[in-house]
């Protein structure tokens, strides 16, 4: 009886008194107003005490079941900034404040407001670029996932060191990636099903054919996002002729809403020093989940042939994900956790940065492991009864990605970036035996290298997955150019032209072949024909001066070398074939400058040295001549 | 006092009298729950299909502090047709045992026959199916016009909680 009174008192005694401007205030102003206040896109403003007493049963329902704030990641599985979890410690002290009767408290126990800035974060960007055209995301249906085009006009190549996305003032866009599109190729795309855009969950582009610099950071918007620039030294590098391609997760609300997000640019004065490189693990080709199955699990893992700072990671699935998993298992077996999600949620993907970067020692392997649930009793499933679900970029199909930002460590003379592409394309024909993409790329790498055999080989070999690949044939019949193997390399580049008859660098290369193969015409022709459609490429206008001049048709020759000469104007080789065709006309002042500026550009040019000094020879002689008796 | 305020608020909105509409259905909406903005395609489907069978709908917003101006902008914006009145003494939210925006009361001659949600869309927050699989206000209301009168039953709907007024 006793102890039951004491009980009873133990449950009215009231706790500490908690009040708004003491205790609540410190979490909502870290927590949930960053999201929601005014202008930003969660559906209402959570800053003053009336806001968020106004909505203080619906906070207890969403932070007790940790639906707000929205953090994924389990805690202990990863050290991530920007952590947005609450502790049971902040749990309790809301739900005792609202029982307690949401006390405002006294106003000097307040914290400073939390400081917004409005528009763009790190004030005007050095350039905007904005969706062309509008879209109209519907009032009601399911989820939009779409691509848009956003082509980028630059004189020059500029390096980024911040990259902001603003939606535009709705909340419909629940998250977005940008991918940048170096080769243009996605802008065929655009508008295929008569809509602005294209569809698709993911995107994917190809490199840059000439420049191993791969994609190498996340570009991911999720509403909320803190601008961060990148650190000092990793800018990223943006090319005149680029296309943006956003890919934005669009959620209807309930009425029809206009979008059309602009990008702002912060670019950084120097060029990166720091490469960092994203690795993906990744088994598409494995999904192939029945119906019904709640536990099918996907997994992929990778050796680490160099050592690497982990810096973020960006895990990755559509609606019949359930957990993602990743880590890494140290050389002497130790386990360290990455990221582990238990209730994955696409809605809430996320890139994660982590607070101290990740080191990881060559040697180590990666390895993921997403498992599936598709059953019915998995609500998020898209497919009702449940269907077979394989890899794909619809929103029925899945995917199972994780991609790790990693600062690779120099250790050899070998760029570690080239190691860790090659460890990441022999894990891809482990996966995939036929794989294109992996052959060549691989074909590539040997190419880069130095190991022209072993560049053909592989070449040869993914040419055999995918012959009517034009870019393929190309860097196949480069490496037989380099080889010195013209009649292999001559035949390659027609096909390549067949397949894609607007494939300049094909054209480039089969004018080149022609002209050393001793096809002075045919290899004119060709030049001709690459000029028509990039009048400005310098190489394309000197090597069509070459080979003119070989023909001796000179004449025709000497405007390729000025126009040359003007577009590249610090080649010694074009200076000085300038030069002997303005000393063939007779121009001997202009041909003497000419040369003179191949030898300041190249003080070791010897024909440069040499037609020098016959044409100040000639000059004098003339001077000579022309005195009078 | 509180049936005072009940029967005038009968006398205004007509829900608990019968002026020969086969039922009366209440769908509680709040202008700042997304969950229930996004329904409101679907509740403007249901009152354009059943409102000329003989069922009333009334969007009732029981936030604290909306103006009537604010309501009808709001409804204005998601295109409601439906009639809307402001609730901000919770006389329907108790009157209906609403618990969450959105969710829909279903009376029949003045009596309660349902309470819950408009369909199973979403079976937690943030976590919707991509199509309904089962629609309980749409079968309600059809049992209704086929003549029938359910007995009284109540669904969990999930969504905003509407919140005390302290």
């Amino acid at each position: 009886m006793k102890c039951a009174w004491l009980a009873l008192l133990s449950l009215r005694l009231p706790g500490p008194p908690v009040t708004f401007d003491k205790d609540i205030a410190p979490i909502t102003y870290q927590y949930c107003a960053p999201c929601h206040h005014a202008g930003e896109v969660a559906p209402f403003p959570l800053l003053t005490y009336r806001d968020v007493r106004s909505h203080a049963a619906q906070i207890i329902a969403v932070t007790q079941r940790r639906y707000m704030p929205p953090w994924p990641p389990e805690p202990g599985y990863g050290d991530f900034a920007g952590e947005r979890r609450l502790t049971e410690a902040q749990l309790r002290l809301i739900a005792d404040w609202v029982k307690q009767g949401m006390p405002e408290g006294k106003p000097s126990d307040l914290p400073p407001n939390p400081h917004f800035t409005a528009g763009w974060q790190m004030g005007a960007p050095d350039l905007i670029v904005k969706m062309p055209q509008p879209y109209t995301v519907p009032a009601a249906g399911g989820d939009v996932f779409r691509n848009f085009v956003i082509p980028v006009d630059l004189k020059e190549t500029k390096y980024v060191r911040a990259v902001e996305l603003r939606p535009g003032n709705t909340g419909v866009v629940h998250h977005a990636n940008i991918v940048v599109d170096r080769t243009r190729r996605l802008r065929q795309r655009d508008g295929e099903d008569g809509q602005s855009g294209f569809p698709g969950m993911d995107v994917t582009t190809e490199g840059s054919p000439d420049v191993f610099d791969p994609d190498s950071h996340f570009l991911f918007w999720k509403p909320g996002s803190v601008l961060e620039p990148e650190p000092e030294g990793m800018s990223w590098r943006l090319d005149p002729g680029t296309d943006l391609i956003l890919n934005l997760h669009l959620q209807p609300k309930g009425k029809p809403e206009l979008i059309q997000p602009t990008i702002g640019f912060y670019f950084s004065s120097r060029p990166p020093t720091l490469f960092p490189m994203l690795l993906q693990l990744e088994h598409d080709g494995a999904l192939d989940i029945p119906p019904g199955d709640r536990n099918f699990q996907v997994t992929d893992e990778l050796k680490l042939p160099v050592a690497v700072d982990v810096l973020a990671i960006y895990p990755h699935a559509h609606y019949v994900g359930k957990q993602i998993e990743a880590w890494a298992t140290l050389p002497d077996g130790t386990r360290r956790w990455l990221i582990k999600i238990n209730d994955w949620d696409i809605n809430w993907q996320a890139v994660y940065t982590y607070r101290h970067p990740v080191p990881l020692p060559a040697g180590a392997t990666l390895a993921m492991r997403i498992t599936y649930d598709n059953s019915s009793a998995n609500p998020r499933n898209p497919s009702n009864p449940p269907i077979r679900v394989h890899g794909g970029d619809r929103s029925i199909d899945e995917m199972g990605h994780v991609w790790l930002q990693v600062l690779p460590k120099k250790e050899s003379h070998e760029d570690p970036r080239l190691l860790l592409q090659e460890a990441l394309m022999r894990r891809r024909l482990e996966k995939y035996p036929g794989d294109f993409l992996a052959h060549y790329n691989l074909g590539a790498l040997c190419q880069f290298r130095g190991d022209t055999r072993g560049a053909i080989t592989y070449y040869q070999q993914a040419l055999q997955v995918q012959p009517q690949n034009a870019t393929a044939r190309n860097s196949l019949a480069a490496a037989f150019m380099t080889e010195n193997r013209l009649g292999d390399a001559i035949p390659e580049l027609q096909e390549a032209l067949r397949i894609d008859p607007a494939y300049l660098n094909a054209r480039y290369n089969l004018a080149r072949a022609l002209a050393a193969n001793g096809n002075p015409d045919e290899a004119a022709r060709e030049y001709a024909e690459f000029l028509k459609q990039k009048t400005d490429d310098p190489d394309a206008q000197a090597g069509l001066g070459t080979v003119l001049l070989a023909e001796h048709r000179y004449d025709e020759a000497l405007p390729h070398f000025r126009e040359a000469a003007r577009l590249k104007p610090d080649d010694a080789d074009i200076q000085t074939n300038l030069g002997a065709l303005l000393a063939m006309r007779g121009d001997l002042i202009g041909a003497t400058q000419a040369f003179e500026n191949a030898l300041r550009i190249n003080p070791d040019h010897q024909t440069a040295r040499a037609n020098l000094a016959r044409a100040r020879a000639s000059l004098a002689a003339q001077r000579d001549a022309a005195k009078p008796n | 006092m509180f049936a005072l305020a009940l029967a005038a608020l009968s006398q205004q909105a007509g829900i608990l009298a019968s002026h020969g509409e086969k039922a009366t259905v209440l769908l509680f909406i709040r202008s700042d729950c997304p969950i229930s903005n996004r329904y409101a395609p679907e509740l403007e489907r249901l009152y354009k299909k059943y409102s000329p069978l003989g069922i009333d709908f009334l969007l009732v917003y029981p936030e604290a502090g909306l103006t009537e101006a604010a309501m009808k902008q709001h409804s204005r914006d998601y295109g409601y047709s439906i009639p809307s009145v402001l609730d901000p003494h919770h006389e329907y939210v108790a009157r209906a045992k609403a618990r969450v925006t959105p969710e829909a009361a279903v009376f029949i001659h003045g009596e309660l026959a349902y309470v819950g949600r408009i369909d199973d869309r979403y079976v937690d927050l943030g976590k919707a199916r991509a199509q309904p699989s089962q629609h309980e206000l749409e079968d309600e209301l059809s049992a209704i016009c086929s003549g029938r009168v359910p007995p009284f039953h109540e669904t969990r709907s999930v969504g905003c909680v509407i919140e005390d007024l302290k």
